[in-house]
């Protein structure tokens, strides 16, 4: 009664019990090598025995902006506003779109809000690409990212929002996408962990993250992110206790692996040699994460490209460099979370500080997986949970404005891995508020995730699209629980194959 | 060929005769043949898994595309349809289903569909329609019956044993040897209260040569107070209890006093239909006491959030869905989750029942945005930890005590005024204490009043320190609840619902209010299917290290099938007959033959999901467990019971690197003194951050409904061991207490592994540890400030009397000990 892939995973853990069920007791020492060496290689793969199609990346590091960054100061240039500075947001143009608690009665109405930004537009061997001056770097990259204008959710305040793209559900238990991926695809590193999660500095951390978003849900808890951290300990508990080295390390292991194969003479429990090589793994993430958080080999040429910033741990450049270090070791699954996107005032000063944090990080990498010849199996996405109303929240200048939580239309970008690059995708009316057709008309019926229309990337499509240039299907990577074949995309999602190359 | 029909409606042995028939009748179909000599299809376990995983997402009760056809009911499936029927009951061989289902050009299911059939599906689904199609209802959904066990042997201590060894019987397989006395110590120990026994506990059993010596020991660790702490664990991860609110900000939240109400609940074996009535509806009750008040705060215990901006009626609906599915999960064993947006697909859930169920919960009084506060809603004042409610509980005695003293007085003579005395009698034991209390009162000549405002005051006393939990209360007057369009707040349709429950698991019982009350008698009813079941089988998975379904979020027709019916419903019926005795059902279940066998795995039986229960229990231990195993055994652990949620050490930055600044939880300050070591049980549990010792050994998150904690084995988990504070600072205690308790290395070991392992270790593991012993003694002979660095770990003070060297190589071997499977696993 069981679906494919979860039958997949019965088959791999019986392999692993079977073998060692029928070996049972009294087996020497010798035996137990053998054993741990097919028990690691039964241990490391993912559920899918091999990928639904040919994968068009290997990894994905995607650079999650929570809070919601402003798709109309950053990305979707809406020259048309300037005129229609302080008026009132048209009723058509809302046409039924629910408004936050927080600007449904504000006494200035919805006053329409032009960007103080000036755009120029960059080549992209297309119809080229306008960007916004918050962000000089990225516009050098223009020709390697595709831009989306109109990725959208439904949920509009940001606990569901951003549990909503990274788990598939607005209500917290379900799998996040990292966990999805590492339970689908397993490791490509027994010295590192499968799937690493990365918070980088910001000056606004106005938002809250919760560990649900790279949690395991309702998966095997192994499949949780693992927080790579720039205080303390990069992983937690790496470090020796004060007084303990590495050799007094070797001489507990060795003991301890004695106590277990005593252990497991007496009970041929194949958990306990399994256990056994997670200490022996342990002791080798010893050496090799500090190998990895150490930037000194890293040349002069690539602090330029990130910038000085990345030298101090924690920021956001030096998150960049790391997921590109960790990359390059085999991690498939890599994510920065930067917090402080959430401009409800004062969005000039708040998005000027987190732009300066992330462009040449974001550029830079991209640059970097390129030069390397990296880019083209490594997947960058680059969004948040939602974009920014038009209309202003709180008082508005010229100067000086705050804008509210926008679900119906924001911006993301992906790039390498399969993406076509230098290209956009769809586009939002004249206001920056709703998804439109080539003319700039709004979609009507309003787009929906029940049915996908053409030009359109509902969060639901966006992560089908990734699970799609991993070799993933979205609709057959499922886990039964509770009698449901659960996903990630749920029950929608569609592979936006205009955006892939 | 009339009788056909009925034959095939009553299945079983007469379906086999009526295919013998037909098979005659109606030439040499294979499949016929084949079911001759088959015995009959069970429906319920054999049949309808296929249709529900193969065919009932398009065939089944939520298919509602007219003339589409279903296959969920016998009348359904045997309807007929312009010319054909699905199953023919009269002519099977001539059922649409069969021609299908073996069809190469339209085949069934679809060539294109995701779900095939494999041969072996495809040969029960035609002998089953050869059969003659019968339908049974799927077996969760029938009321468990006790039928007693077959079998007798010497080796059956009770019936859970007779109902495993004729299981076994039929793999000619029998019980394990039993587990040394020992090893069965230390199981029984942990199973029950979570840490091993005590070494006195411990020599007093071996010693004990009653032929009722373990069950004596038994009862001595049902009546421990650890019990109720380590039973209760269980429970609050199937509520989702967190000390926040879960969302946005994740606030602090006002709610320990229910997990301290769940220690006592279970510490004094309340019976479990109280104990959900309680939950569900103690405010409902005549005149509710202060412990069924509490225990309301499981409808309160939903994540909520107080983000700015966020929409009230989307969160009131949001707060419901998680309450109803979570009811789902913990009394009925399955996801009612599909229910929301659409009648389920394979269990036989409309759509309509989901939101009936939702209305029970839609009135109750809290607003739907939490604002962030710590006392959210309508809360109760109550003691703040045991010692409280133990003080509290004193008091209410000597109340009782002084009113009964009165009454004495009265009926000694002391006549009282008519009308005080009707005052006296239309009063509570509060008022009558005021009274007492009151000199001008008549009452007064019982010459009480100095006592009686003593105890006043006293009491006032006693609620200065009071604090607040979170608990249910229904709003005057009802809000509507509609059933909501694809589970769209925004979307109701239809008329008002009044609550209602799942018609499929029984009706409303008679005369029961409609509300939160009325729920929890359907619940506890006799015939409710499902409850005992669900309840019973958490409770064997608890100590068995399985449920008997391996699934116990799903008993619905996806979920995995038990893998002894016989005795799961033996069991449900048992707890039902012993008034809802959870102790007496745990007893049963610990001292069963069963419980006692050797838990190594055997070469002379494959089975290595241990099925068939032909080894005793097996699995590392939670990660509470592990922590407090450590703290015992190193004499650290503090055993007060309740009040708010601990803070032992965390790394620094883990709230803060996650958390809102607004958040009242960015700043995790760990605690001093005797809370660093008190009972895991009691450790802060901020939802979108629990503590990595927790989460790192697969404690969920608590922001869902948790029945079944995975058991993972990860790299990361022997950092954690080897390298955390609190384990070095245990370690190094351990070490202190093993330096003074013994004079030689040998007898020193000997106390270590009997603390940690019952037992004294082997000749290997001596020769491990002492070799290891050794290289540490010489490493810090050669830096004594290495030593005194690994001795600075942690707040507890150091023996500044033993030899730092010494204390720093024990400690080094304490942690090595402690971090391995002689200490981490239940075996």
């Amino acid at each position: 009664m069981q679906n494919a892939n979860s039958l997949r995973e019965h088959e791999l853990m019986m392999t692993r019990r079977q073998l060692f069920g029928r070996t049972a007791l009294g087996v020497g020492t010798a035996a137990l090598g053998q054993l741990m060496t097919s028990e690691s290689q039964a241990a490391r793969s993912g559920v899918l025995p091999a990928p639904h199609h040919a994968a068009r990346a290997k990894r994905v590091i995607y650079l999650f902006m929570s809070g919601g960054p402003s798709h109309l100061d950053l990305w979707d240039y809406k020259p048309g506003l300037q005129e229609k500075f302080n008026q009132q947001l048209p009723d058509e143009v809302r046409s039924g779109q629910r408004v936050t608690g927080m600007t449904a009665n504000q006494k200035n109405g919805l006053p329409i809000c032009p960007s103080k930004y000036r755009f120029t537009k960059h080549d992209n061997h297309h119809n080229g690409l306008w960007v916004s001056e918050l962000l000089p770097h990225m516009a050098s990259v223009a020709k390697d990212i595709c831009v989306t204008y109109s990725t959208f959710t439904e949920a509009i305040n940001h606990d569901p929002a951003i549990t909503y793209i990274q788990t598939g559900s607005q209500i917290p238990g379900r799998p996040s996408l990292g966990a999805w991926l590492s339970y689908g695809l397993g490791s490509m590193n027994e010295n590192l962990p499968h799937y690493v999660v990365m918070h980088a500095r910001t000056n606004h951390a106005e938002q809250s993250l919760f560990n649900r978003l790279w949690g395991p849900g309702f998966l095997p808890s192994d499949h949780q992110g693992m927080l790579m951290r720039s205080q303390g300990d990069p992983v937690l508990y790496l470090s020796n206790p004060a007084g303990v080295t590495s050799q007094d390390r070797r001489a507990q292991l060795d003991a301890l692996a004695s106590l277990n194969q005593e252990q497991f003479k007496r009970f041929a429990d194949p958990e306990i040699v399994a256990r056994i090589r997670q200490h022996e793994m342990a002791y080798r993430m010893q050496t090799s994460v500090p190998e990895l958080m150490d930037l000194s080999a890293e040349t002069e040429e690539t602090f330029q490209l990130y910038g000085d910033d990345a030298r101090t741990p924690g920021t956001f450049a030096a998150c960049c460099l790391n997921a590109r270090r960790l990359a390059e070791r085999g991690v498939r699954n890599i994510q920065i979370f930067h917090r402080g996107w959430d401009a409800h005032g004062g969005l000039p000063h708040e998005h000027g500080s987190q732009c300066k944090d992330i462009d040449q990080g974001s550029a830079a990498l991209i640059k970097d997986l390129k030069q390397r010849g990296m880019l083209d199996e490594t997947l960058v996405v680059w969004g948040g949970e939602f974009g920014r109303t038009v209309y202003c929240q709180g008082n508005l200048t010229k100067e000086n404005y705050g804008r509210d939580h926008h679900p119906r239309c924001f911006t993301t970008w992906m790039a390498g891995g399969g993406i076509k690059p230098g290209i956009t995708y769809g586009q939002t009316d004249a206001y920056g508020y709703n998804i439109a057709d080539e003319h700039g008309n709004p979609l009507t019926p309003q787009p929906s995730k029940e049915k996908w229309t053409p030009g359109t990337m509902h969060i639901h499509d966006l992560n089908a699209t990734i699970l799609h240039l991993l070799g993933i299907d979205h609709k057959r990577l499922t886990y039964r629980y509770q009698g449901r074949d659960f996903r990630l995309t749920d029950v929608h999602g569609h592979v936006i194959h205009d955006v892939i190359s | 060929m009339s009788y056909l029909t009925s034959v095939g409606r009553l299945g079983g042995m007469g379906a086999v005769v009526a295919v013998v028939t037909l098979a005659v009748c109606s030439g040499d179909l294979r499949a016929a043949d084949e079911a001759r000599t088959q015995r009959p299809v069970d429906f319920a376990r054999e049949v309808l898994p296929i249709l529900s995983n193969k065919c009932f997402v398009c065939h089944g009760p939520d298919s509602n595309e007219p003339g589409q056809l279903r296959l969920d009911t016998f009348e359904l499936a045997t309807s007929v349809r312009s010319g054909y029927q699905a199953i023919n009951p009269k002519l099977p061989e001539q059922s649409e289903l069969l021609a299908r289902i073996h069809s190469t050009e339209e085949p069934m299911p679809p060539a294109d569909a995701e779900k095939q059939l494999t041969s072996a599906e495809r040969d029960v689904l035609t002998r089953w329609v050869m059969q003659g199609g019968d339908y049974a209802m799927h077996w969760a959904f029938v009321s468990p019956e006790k039928q007693s066990p077959t079998i007798s042997d010497p080796s059956i201590r009770n019936e859970i044993d007779a109902f495993l060894l004729a299981r076994m019987r039929e793999r000619n397989v029998s019980f394990a040897v039993e587990a040394d006395r020992r090893t069965l110590a230390r199981r029984v120990a942990l199973t029950l209260t979570g840490l091993p026994p005590e070494p006195e506990q411990l020599r007093a059993f071996l010693h004990d040569d009653a032929q009722d010596a373990y069950e004596k020991f038994v009862e001595q660790l049902l009546d421990s107070p650890r019990y109720g702490e380590h039973q209760a664990r269980y429970w609050l991860d199937a509520v989702r209890y967190g000390d926040t609110h879960g969302l946005h900000l994740d606030n602090r939240r006002g709610i320990y006093p229910y997990r301290d109400w769940v220690v006592r609940a279970f510490n004094r074996n309340l019976p479990i239909d109280q104990f959900i009535t309680w939950q569900l509806a103690g405010d409902l009750l005549n005149s509710p006491s202060l412990d069924e008040l509490v225990a309301t705060g499981y409808v309160r215990m939903n994540p909520s959030t107080g983000e700015g901006g966020a929409i009230p009626d989307e969160f009131q609906m949001k707060n419901n869905f998680d309450r109803v599915e979570t009811l789902g999960t913990v009394f009925l064993g399955m996801s009612l989750t599909c229910a929301r947006c659409h009648t389920h697909k394979y269990d036989p859930i409309p759509q309509t029942e989901y939101y009936r169920l939702l209305a029970f919960f839609n009135s109750t009084a809290e607003p739907p945005l939490d604002g962030n506060k710590y006392d959210y809603g309508p809360t109760v004042s109550v003691p703040s930890d045991q010692a409280g409610w133990d003080r509290w509980n004193q008091l209410q005695k000597e109340r009782e005590q002084l009113i009964k003293l009165a009454y004495d007085r009265l009926e000694n003579g002391d006549a009282l005024p008519q009308e005080t005395l009707s005052k006296w009698l239309g009063s509570s034991g509060e008022q009558r204490l005021s009274m007492l209390a009151d000199p001008k009162s008549p009452v007064a000549r019982f010459k009480l009043t100095e006592q009686a405002a003593d105890l006043q005051k006293r009491i006032v006393e006693a609620q200065a320190s009071f604090t607040t939990s979170l608990m249910a209360k229904d709003m005057a007057t009802p809000r509507e609840t509609r059933l909501l369009r694809r589970g769209e707040y925004d979307l109701p349709v239809g008329d008002p619902l009044e609550p209602g429950i799942l018609e499929v698991m029984g009706g409303f019982p008679e005369g029961a209010p409609r509300n939160r009350l009325g729920l929890a008698q359907w619940l506890t009813s006799r015939e409710h299917p499902l409850v005992a079941r669900v309840l019973i089988n958490r409770v064997w998975q608890r100590v068995f290290g399985d449920g008997l379904v391996r699934t116990p979020e799903d008993f619905g027709l996806q979920g995995r099938q038990p893998s002894h019916p016989e005795l799961l419903d033996w069991l449900a019926v048992e707890l039902q007959d012993s008034r809802w005795d959870i102790k007496h059902m745990i007893r049963l279940m610990v001292t069963s033959r069963a419980f006692r066998q050797s838990s190594a795995w055997r070469s002379d039986v494959s089975d290595p999901e241990n099925l068939l229960l032909a080894r005793g229990p097996g699995y590392r231990l939670d990660a509470e467990v592990l922590r407090d195993v450590a703290l015992w055994a190193s004499g650290l652990l503090d055993p007060t019971m309740g009040g708010e949620g601990v803070k032992p050490y965390q790394p620094v930055g883990m709230w803060k690197a996650l958390a809102h600044p607004a958040s009242n939880t960015k700043e995790y300050i760990a605690d001093k003194g005797q809370l660093l070591y008190r009972r895991s049980l009691y450790v802060y549990w901020k939802r979108t951050s629990p503590h990595p010792m927790m989460t790192l050994f697969d404690a969920p998150d608590r922001e869902s409904s948790c029945v079944r904690r995975s058991r993972t084995n990860t790299s990361l988990q022997s950092l954690g061991l080897l390298n955390e504070t609190q384990r070095i600072e245990m370690s190094r205690k351990l070490a202190e207490r093993l330096l003074l308790g013994a004079d030689s290395d040998e007898i020193r070991l000997k106390l270590l592994f009997e603390l940690l392992a019952s037992r004294h270790p082997t000749d290997s593991e001596s020769a491990a540890c002492l070799s290891l012993l050794e290289a540490m003694r010489q490493r810090f002979g050669q830096s004594k400030s290495d030593a005194l660095a690994l001795l600075s770990q942690g707040e507890a003070s150091r023996n500044e009397q033993l030899d730092p060297v010494e204390l720093a190589a024990w400690t080094q071997v304490a942690v090595t000990v402690l971090a391995s499977d002689v200490a981490i696993l239940l075996y």
